[in-house]
């Protein structure tokens, strides 16, 4: 076992304190959700790949538990669990979480806010970063990097383009995982990848066909074989799958030019008004003013909120693709960083619209919110 | 014993057998001065050798913490229970024994999956019909998230589990499963089917070092002696020994049949009066014999080989390299 994993932490000193007391202030009450959580709506949220980084124990009864690996979800539970679920709440935390690292304590002290229910989201982004410049600052981290980006851009992109829907959700799931973008297009784009040598006649056979006879022809086949649900999956979806891939077809591929688009979206960088201008020149080439349009005009509420708060905006740096490989995000995203060490965010932060719902609210809720890094901004700003 | 080295070796069944019978070919006799129902042995004829028979799994948690010196276990085990493999043991030679591969396997009802690029869509789609993710039952927690994780999926949840993992998906606690197999026939007998780029790893049970046992000089010595034996035993399985004598053998017939055949020249070229004898694979020793008649040569005597000892002891080598 690493003894670092044992190691005291230093304790939260005056500053992060009077930084919580700064968040109340502001409005955010104060909470301190359990240590010990369930494991689940981590590891259904964040992966099968966090559980490495987890500390899970299992209760006499079976159930799995953790140390809270971040404070987020606790704090989402919690206000799903009380009376004001559902209306505008705001929290703030300060406390220890829990995550297996190879070369720092496992043990480490987190503050942040969770903001949820709030309907004007390009106000409540801009005031979560200058919340998070804030934070910062109260350590004499006066002018750190910032980096953003806009995971709702991307989507917004993917649904405004003429694809097959198994596609699309590829697609976006490799954007959200930093997964293999760049060699799924390659494999898209030279097509062929869903060759079924053994299929291929019945999928071009089924594929000019009336869909509900097809769906019913694949249907009747495997209840023919005495096959009704393996797996959890229904006969109904496999067919409905199967006849997805012969829509398809295996000589289906992706339009050079719909991954020219991709590839020049996913180029696009700078402070935010440049980004912002390089995106509509794009959503105007490719004719997808319309599709873009919600988006980017929320990305340019948010600036106008962001100017408003008197944050730099020259020295943002925007990129659409950033935010790649982030858990549950959906919109806004944030990292700042210390200009003179490399990689370990600060604060970081963003918007996380469907997390709730996936935590078992009923109507979805709008939440956005941010945490720091309390002993790494002791360590590199200014002594107290 | 201090000066001892700890051989471990699977204490019972199929690799129990298939490991002594092993160190046998290789002329070291496991035995159990008191009893057969001693969990410690010896070597017969080797001092300075604890030979301790514990299970696969406990044998490849005590060579991750160097508890034993060397060990009889599969690769699927190191793999899976140890994360950091390479920094911690030295895998010295595959035996021959316990083949078996780890697997994705899906329900052969499936009929639009055939690879993992499928998988990770199915599991995508899964998740937004069902509201929750698809579940791979498997006891291969490690491997399966380190593999899923590589094709880039990540809508599935891990199931534990330690036993008849085949029938999960039968009895709905799993839609797919990850498990080892040999000839595939239980998995077709559960209605599974391995996909088309599943194979995680192909296993069999290999001689594995510790490299946090304690190796002093003595340990290192008697592991010096055991290896130079397996080593010896292997090249002599490996080759067939062919001899003959003939006035037109001459350097560059042996060149020839180096370049054809793969033979190994032990001891050097012909000689003066056209003596020679070669180390030839064992698929190739007809097509040898038919060259050198051709070649002139009026008889050609094929022999087994017990040992072949080398000056270069490759297997412990290889263990140095590593300790």
């Amino acid at each position: 076992m690493d003894a670092r994993a044992t190691t005291m932490t230093a304790g939260p000193d005056g500053r992060a304190e009077a930084l919580v007391a700064s968040y109340e202030r502001a409005g955010y009450a104060r909470v301190t959700p359990a240590i010990l959580q369930p494991a689940e709506p981590f590891l259904d949220l964040s992966g099968e790949d966090i559980r490495k980084r987890m500390y899970l124990t299992t209760a006499p009864g079976g159930e799995e538990f953790c140390l809270r690996p971040d404070l987020t979800i606790p704090v989402s539970r919690d206000y799903l669990a009380s009376p004001a679920a559902g209306r505008p709440a705001g929290f703030s935390y300060l406390g220890t979480v829990f995550r297996h690292r190879t070369d720092q304590p496992a043990e480490f002290l987190q503050a942040g806010i969770e903001s949820f229910g709030r309907t004007d989201k390009a106000a409540a982004d801009a005031e979560m970063l200058s919340l998070a410049l804030e934070a910062t600052a109260h350590y004499g981290l006066t002018a750190p990097d910032v980096g953003t980006g806009d995971v709702a851009l991307f989507a917004a992109l993917l649904a405004g383009l003429d694809l097959p829907s198994a596609w699309k959700r590829r697609l976006i799931k490799d954007f959200n995982r930093k997964g293999n973008l760049a060699q799924d297009l390659d494999r898209l784009v030279l097509g062929g990848s869903s060759a079924r040598p053994e299929y291929q006649g019945v999928l071009a056979a089924l594929a000019g066909s009336d869909p509900k006879g097809a769906h019913a022809l694949v249907t009747d086949l495997l209840s023919i074989a005495g096959i009704n649900a393996v797996g959890g999956r229904s006969v109904g979806e496999i067919a409905d799958r199967f006849l997805e891939q012969s829509a398809l077809g295996a000589g289906a591929r992706l339009p050079g030019d719909v991954r020219g688009l991709i590839e020049r979206f996913l180029a696009i960088s700078g402070d935010p008004d440049q980004a912002a201008a390089a995106l509509r020149a794009l959503a105007a080439d490719a004719n997808m003013t319309g599709a873009l349009g919600p988006a980017l005009d929320l990305f340019e509420s948010r600036t106008g909120f962001l100017a408003a708060r008197g944050v730099d905006l020259k020295r943002m740096k925007f990129s659409t693709a950033f935010g790649r490989g982030f858990d549950y995000y959906t919109g806004f995203v944030f990292e700042l960083t210390d200009p003179s060490r490399v990689g370990d965010p600060l604060a970081a932060g963003g918007r996380y619209d469907g997390l709730l719902t996936r935590l078992g609210a009923r109507e979805p809720i709008p939440a956005v919110g941010l945490a720091v890094w309390i002993e790494r901004l002791a360590l590199y700003g200014a002594a107290p | 014993m201090t000066g001892s080295l700890v051989l471990a070796v699977p204490a019972k069944g199929r690799l129990q057998e298939n490991a002594e019978a092993f160190f046998a070919r290789a002329g070291l006799n496991l035995v159990k001065p008191r009893g057969a129902r001693d969990y410690r042995g010896a070597i017969a004829g080797l001092d300075g050798v604890e030979v301790a028979y514990i299970s696969a799994s406990e044998i490849t948690a005590q060579l991750a913490s160097g508890a034993v010196h060397l060990g009889v276990t599969g690769e699927d085990l190191v793999r899976e229970m140890m994360p950091d493999a390479d920094k911690r043991v030295v895998l010295i030679e595959g035996l021959g024994f316990g083949f078996a591969n780890v697997v994705v396997a899906v329900p052969q009802a499936w009929i639009d999956v055939r690879t993992m690029a499928d998988i990770d869509d199915v599991a995508t789609a899964f998740r937004l019909h069902h509201g929750r993710k698809m579940r791979v039952a498997t006891k291969y927690i490690n491997l399966t998230r380190d593999f899923f994780s590589s094709h880039g999926i990540i809508d599935y949840r891990i199931v534990e589990s330690s036993g008849a993992t085949e029938g999960a998906p039968g009895a709905g606690t799993a839609e797919l499963i990850v498990d080892i197999t040999t000839t595939g026939n239980t998995l077709v007998a559960n209605g599974l089917k391995i996909v088309d780029d599943g194979t995680i790893l192909r296993s069999q049970a290999n001689l594995v070092a510790a490299r946090t046992a304690n190796w002093g000089a003595r340990e290192r010595e008697t592991a010096r002696v055991i290896l130079d034996r397996i080593a010896a035993q292997a090249r002599a399985r490996a080759f067939r020994e062919v001899r003959a004598r003939f006035a037109a053998c001459d350097t560059a017939l042996v060149h020839n049949a180096k370049r054809q055949f793969g033979v190994a020249t032990p001891f050097g070229g012909p000689t003066s009066s056209g003596m020679l004898t070669l180390h030839c694979p064992p698929g190739q020793v007809y097509a040898l014999t038919s060259f050198l008649r051709e070649n002139g040569a009026e008889a050609v005597a094929v022999a087994d080989l017990d040992y072949v000892f080398a000056r270069d002891n490759p297997l412990y080598a290889k263990l140095e390299a590593g300790l």
